[in-house]
């Protein structure tokens, strides 16, 4: 019995390999995410990451997007180092990743024109984990996938503290913005 | 059989959730490299170059005050009543080169610098080497007092090698042998060439401020002047950066902070002094 069991399981196995490999995927390695914590007449506080990895599971929405913080590029270079330095604390926290899924996603649906779905999941970094729900625009052309958004997020969400000295100068709110052109 | 069906749901939800994570996974391979902060926050310990250089295209306008002697008590509001100005700017040119010129009140000097990175802890090597060569221009010295006076007269030269290493995220220590060549001298006190070797660094306190101390030792000292003994803060504000300091040498030209050291800490003799910085 026991024996059989045993079969049982690898057979089960066996049958569930070709099933999970076979999802088809989608991935960049190239995605950018912007933010912008900018506060009107003060310095701008904007940063660009352009080597944002992502990946989509078309078989089932299913959507996963890593960052490196210290790929986020400033305009001016110590305020570069600030952000990794004393807020990001990157070192650290090297990564932001954010895994979640776009809700009734189907590979079919899509067309060349936007499609709105919504987006669930959770976004780590800084060593805090907060839950993100929100509207994405996907469109396909080809064997691309494009994923627009973007969402607001505090700083105090994820414990990163702003000192009182510069409070006025960087928004609480910060707007992040992403666009992932992802292939199969 | 219950047993099985157990044993199937527990890999069903094991598999679901590998394959949740393998999707992470698959991206997550990314080599990351690690984020180095560098050494100094400043371009200065507390008077002497830190190994910190401007980033390509970046542009640091330095003020720096020293006040008079804090010997001088309530009389002189504890030196304020004599500050002496350092202004000026620094550039990048690119990664690893960078200029800079500042007017000093002590003394009228123009000072022009380069500053060069040589190595790079950042990207691997030990320490990080910079080279720094500094030309000053004293135009204190009039005409009339010095007929014989060519421009020659007026240059001193400063050669530095800065040598830091980040010890600890907290801790940075630098080593810089120099030689400071002065064109006008007094040959019954001093020496044309002289000698030195400075340390100095940086502790971390908190995320945003830290202690800097530093000290030279001039193997060409002359017996009534002291070796320069400086301690500082860093405060990081954002765009700024603010260091307030302690020195027993008023000047802020590595010629003059050098070799003409003239407070005592002993004796209750040094000045007070800040550098600022505006990042642009």
């Amino acid at each position: 019995m026991k024996k059989r069991n045993l079969y049982f399981i690898l057979f089960f196995v066996a049958a569930m390999v070709p099933f999970v490999s076979h999802a088809q995927k989608f991935a960049t390695k190239t995605g950018d995410i912007k933010f912008e914590a900018s506060v009107p007449s003060f310095e701008e506080v904007a940063a660009e990451n352009k080597n944002v990895s992502a990946i989509l599971n078309a078989n089932n929405g299913e959507l996963a997007a890593l960052a490196l913080m210290n790929g986020f590029r400033f305009k001016v270079a110590l305020m570069e180092e600030h952000f990794n330095e004393s807020y990001a604390e990157t070192a650290k926290y090297p990564k932001a990743v954010f895994k979640g899924k776009l809700e009734g996603f189907s590979l079919k649906a899509l067309s060349e024109k936007p499609k709105q779905f919504t987006l669930t999941g959770e976004l780590t970094l800084h060593g805090k984990t907060k839950k993100i729900n929100d509207v994405a625009m996907v469109s396909v052309k080809g064997n691309t996938i494009t994923i627009i958004g973007n969402f607001m997020v505090k700083p105090a969400d994820f414990d990163i503290d702003v000192p009182k000295v510069v409070s006025k100068k960087i928004a609480d709110e910060v707007q992040v913005a992403y666009t992932f052109l992802l292939e199969e | 059989m219950k047993n099985f069906l157990g044993l199937l749901f527990c890999l069903t939800v094991v598999f679901s959730v590998s394959a949740q994570d393998d999707l992470l996974a698959e991206i997550d391979s990314v080599s990351t490299q690690d984020y180095d902060t560098p050494a100094f926050k400043g371009l200065q310990i507390v008077t002497l170059q830190s190994t910190k250089i401007p980033a390509a295209k970046e542009f640091y306008f330095v003020v720096s005050h020293r006040f008079g002697s804090v010997k001088g008590g309530i009389s002189e509001f504890f030196g304020m009543d004599m500050a002496t100005t350092k202004i000026g700017g620094a550039y990048g040119i690119n990664e690893w080169l960078s200029v800079s010129a500042s007017r000093h009140t002590l003394l009228k000097v123009y000072e022009t610098a380069v500053k060069y990175r040589l190595a790079n802890q950042a990207t691997g090597a030990p320490v990080t080497v910079i080279g720094y060569n500094t030309i000053d221009i004293n135009t204190f010295l009039e005409k009339e007092d010095y007929p014989k006076i060519e421009f020659g007269d007026r240059l001193t030269y400063i050669s530095q090698l800065l040598v830091s290493r980040k010890i600890s995220d907290r801790l940075s220590l630098e080593m810089v042998p120099m030689y400071i060549h002065k064109n006008l001298y007094n040959p019954h006190v001093e020496n044309d060439d002289q000698f030195s070797l400075g340390a100095g660094g940086r502790l971390k306190l908190t995320k945003r401020l830290s202690l800097n101390m530093e000290y030279v030792y001039n193997f060409d000292k002359p017996d009534f002047y002291q070796n320069p003994l400086s301690v500082g803060l860093d405060l990081e504000t954002g765009g700024h950066i603010f260091q307030l300091l302690f020195t027993n040498s008023q000047a802020m030209t590595e010629g003059g902070y050098v070799t003409t050291a003239a407070g005592d800490w002993g004796k209750g003799d040094f000045f007070f002094g800040f550098n600022l910085y505006r990042v642009f």
